[in-house]
């Protein structure tokens, strides 16, 4: 009989779609992908990197990768893999990437109230800016800024997403929130 | 910087939604059509190995039957089926046989079974060619255990 995969944990999903079971496999990805394809997209600022990252990391999942429970929770393990992918594309468009100013609007942010016309247009230019500084931060710091002040994950998920201590997690947060406060104040000063 | 921290946290809050929609369908429907590639691969797989196991379990039976019974009718001086000439260092060691006493009379057999087969012997398989034939002699101990396993093809 078919294993049904409705209610299952996470472990469970894992081994079902170990054993081929597309049914557990879709309920997994719709657990999960959301977050990973947000992961990847406010890590990188390129919708074509996040979905390949999303994609590799599903890929993975039901090709090799091995989750160890003892290790912290399913998510945790998916920001881990989803974070060497985004580095991986990082390194390889190095020559290629620029912050853009979203001229597409694929990577758009939320939009203030439409009766505020002033304020929406100041709220999205703080916004942009913002995304631009973070996307300007050295990977090292942007990721713990994504995971934990944008995906609002606790400091031991995030030690165990990016592989470090969880004191390296709080100084790299205390750091990255400064040089972003710093950079929106310059961002001010210069009018930008 | 004009707004305070209040405003920059509350900024973070609404870049946070950036991605919310989530990953476009597309990418699913790939995802899908990859599963069903590689559960498909994986059922051709365990054919492939379920009868490589068979091959080599029946080329086993058919050795330890036929050198038993020639011992039966002519008595002990009829040489095994085939025997070896070839070293045990000709061969990959099988994972399973770490724990069995060295060699001291080897039998060689010569069996055809799938590539995928190969796996099981710990051998790194390419897994396109998973269900084609191959031809291996497999290395026998005097206890009629496999000890290795040697690629003719």
């Amino acid at each position: 009989m078919l294993e049904s995969p409705s209610h299952g944990d996470d472990d469970g999903l894992l081994r079902l779609i170990s054993a081929g079971n597309e049914a557990a496999f879709l309920e997994f990805y719709n657990r999960h992908q959301g977050s990973v394809y947000r992961f990847a997209l406010q890590m990188s600022g390129k919708a074509e990197i996040a979905e390949e990252v999303t994609q590799d990391v599903f890929v993975a999942v039901t090709k090799n990768a091995k989750y160890d429970r003892t290790r912290g929770s399913v998510l945790a393990f998916l920001y881990g893999i989803s974070r060497n992918l985004v580095l991986r594309c990082l390194e390889r468009e190095k020559p290629y990437l620029t912050v853009l100013d979203d001229p597409d609007g694929e990577y758009a942010g939320g939009m203030a109230d439409e009766h505020d016309l002033l304020g929406e247009l100041t709220q999205n230019q703080r916004i942009g800016r913002l995304r631009k500084a973070v996307l300007a931060l050295p990977p090292v710091y942007r990721e713990v800024v994504v995971l934990c002040d944008l995906h609002e994950i606790d400091y031991a998920e995030a030690a165990v997403a990016l592989g470090c201590a969880i004191g390296t997690i709080r100084s790299r947060l205390h750091r990255a929130r400064a040089l972003l406060m710093e950079k929106m104040r310059a961002g001010e000063r210069c009018g930008v | 910087m004009k707004g305070s921290e209040q405003e920059f946290l509350k900024d973070l809050r609404v870049l946070a939604e950036d991605g919310a929609g989530g990953a476009p369908a597309a990418v699913r429907e790939r995802l899908l059509i990859e599963f069903r590639r590689r559960s498909a691969h994986r059922r051709v797989v365990a054919r492939a190995r379920t009868a490589g196991i068979a091959a080599i379990a029946a080329a086993l039976l058919v050795a330890w039957v036929s050198g038993d019974a020639r011992h039966f009718l002519t008595g002990p001086h009829v040489p095994a089926p085939v025997v070896a000439e070839a070293t045990d260092a000709d061969f990959y060691p099988l994972p399973e046989a770490e724990g069995l006493p060295p060699i001291e009379n080897a039998t060689v057999i010569r069996v055809q079974m799938p590539v995928a087969s190969l796996q099981l012997m710990g051998l790194a398989v390419n897994e396109d060619g998973a269900a084609d034939p191959v031809q291996a002699d497999i290395l026998l101990g005097q206890d009629g255990l496999a000890r290795g396993v040697r690629l003719v093809q």
